[in-house]
């Protein structure tokens, strides 16, 4: 996944290269870089088995590198074009004397963290990045939705409990008024009750007093 | 003012005749001061339509020819004042002539000095803008290019160019291409980002309304706690009705019972004597 190999050219002579896998891309490359004639800037891919190759030339300078099919075009030639500027701006106009290789030794590193780069940092384009950030957003969406659903199926039990507990407390209040108006009634008995012993009492002794049952000393 | 001078020259003529027979010079001035005017407002509007849409390379050849026009009026009718002038100094004329002529004079150095400033700022904006090239205009220019190219270069020249131009146009397509691709690709990644959002969005709606609804349900949980508030409360409330009434039972309850005690003490004194 990525870019794979890179190289940096005058016309045909390369000047520094690097290749993340054992392939024949360095020889593909050469043959690419025969294959172009001319000193005019351009922008052309080829493509090889399962591979593109892009270059790109400017001001006679040319930048190439393999790439697999699902890096698209666009980051592979930003990564040119970024390697480009950092090639011209290290060496300046030593590039058109350089020997074969001259600049492979401090600048394959160099092609070797831009490739690191630009094959796997999402920042290396805006898309990119703006894409991951929406995935971020949505997966953070996906989760509240989740939570959101957890916490409607917990209300839907709070709402069954507190139903009940009306209904408990519906039944409570019944049974505590059935209970008081019991006692009451109880109450009332009890009153009636001691009224008629009282009364019983009462005339009992009268009978005493009064000689006999009829009363009739005392009327 | 021009008409002016005509009348003046008309009636200055016409007393001429009477004395001295020449009248052509100082008519002939008038004249031509008449037709500069006319030429630099030609001129002037001219100037006035370079920089838009209307200035185009006729637009320019009418105006160096305007230009080129004004300048015969002027070298024409400065030989003719200069006529007037040697006129007024070798022989006798009367003061209105002279005063005449001197008024031309200054008519002329003050046309003279509207088209120089005409002609400054015509060069100031022929450096400024282009011309407006026509669609039409340009088959005829490549045309005449063609002609002008077939008629100038070798056979060898003419191929070689010939195929300078193939390989020009190839790359520029190549390029064209390059771009496309290029533009096509972001095309894509926009179009996703914005599926994206269109997915985020699904989502923030359906969370509105999962929310909207766990509300209602909020809502039912609260009226039912709300209603076994009220229920125990009132419940409470006969709970405490019936303790009282109770504490009441219990007091007469002792009450009989110390009453039967009582009574049934009597009883067993009354029997025992």
């Amino acid at each position: 996944m990525g870019i794979l190999y890179a190289l940096v050219g005058r016309g045909s002579v390369v000047l520094a290269e690097f290749s993340g896998t054992t392939t024949n891309a360095s020889a593909i490359a050469r043959q690419i870089l025969e294959k172009t004639p001319g000193n005019n800037d351009m922008h052309v891919s080829y493509s090889q088995d399962r591979y593109i190759f892009h270059v790109k030339r400017t001001d006679g300078l040319t930048v190439l590198c393999m790439a697999d099919d699902t890096a698209g075009r666009r980051i592979p030639f930003a990564f040119l074009e970024d390697i480009h500027q950092k090639f011209v701006r290290t060496y300046g106009r030593a590039v058109h004397s350089a020997q074969p290789y001259g600049m492979n030794e401090e600048f394959s590193r160099i092609l070797s963290q831009q490739m690191e780069y630009y094959s796997s940092d999402p920042n290396a384009d805006r898309i990119n990045r703006l894409k991951g950030e929406m995935s971020q957003v949505r997966n953070v969406m996906i989760e509240n939705i989740d939570k959101v659903l957890d916490r409607g199926d917990r209300l839907e039990l709070l709402v069954d409990k507190t139903a009940n507990m009306q209904g408990n407390t519906f039944r409570f209040r019944k049974q505590a008024r059935r209970f008081r108006s019991t006692v009451w009634w109880r109450n009332v008995k009890l009153t009636i009750a001691l009224i008629v012993v009282l009364l019983v009492i009462v005339y009992v002794v009268l009978a005493f007093v009064c000689h006999g049952p009829a009363l009739p000393s005392c009327f | 003012m021009s008409f002016q001078d005509i009348e003046a020259g008309r009636s200055f003529a016409s007393r001429r005749n009477l004395i001295n027979g020449k009248q052509d010079p100082t008519q002939a001035v008038a004249s031509g001061i008449f037709q500069i005017n006319t030429a630099v407002s030609t001129f002037q509007r001219l100037v006035n339509t370079l920089g838009t849409p209307k200035d185009t390379p006729e637009l320019r050849d009418k105006l160096h020819k305007t230009r080129l026009h004004i300048g015969q009026l002027v070298k024409d009718t400065s030989a003719k004042l200069k006529q007037a002038s040697e006129i007024d100094h070798n022989v006798e004329v009367n003061a209105s002539k002279k005063i005449a002529d001197a008024k031309l004079a200054k008519d002329f150095q003050a046309v003279l000095k509207e088209f120089q400033k005409a002609q400054r700022l015509s060069a100031e904006r022929e450096t400024a803008y282009t011309p407006f090239v026509p669609q039409a205009l340009l088959p005829s220019s490549y045309t005449a290019s063609e002609v002008d190219i077939g008629s100038d270069k070798t056979p060898e020249q003419r191929a070689l160019l010939v195929e300078s131009r193939r390989q020009e146009v190839l790359f520029l397509d190549n390029e064209i291409s390059f771009n496309e691709a290029i533009i096509e690709e972001r095309e894509q990644g926009i179009q996703e980002i914005q599926s994206q959002i269109g997915e985020v969005n699904e989502i923030f709606k359906d969370l509105a309304v999962l929310v909207h609804e766990q509300g209602a349900m909020i809502d039912d949980i609260g009226s039912n706690i709300e209603h076994s508030h009220e229920a125990t409360a009132q419940a409470k409330s006969q709970l405490a009705k019936a303790s009282k009434t109770q504490r009441s039972n219990s007091s007469l309850t002792c009450l009989l019972l110390v009453i039967f005690g009582i009574v049934l003490l009597i009883v067993i004194i009354v029997l025992a004597a």
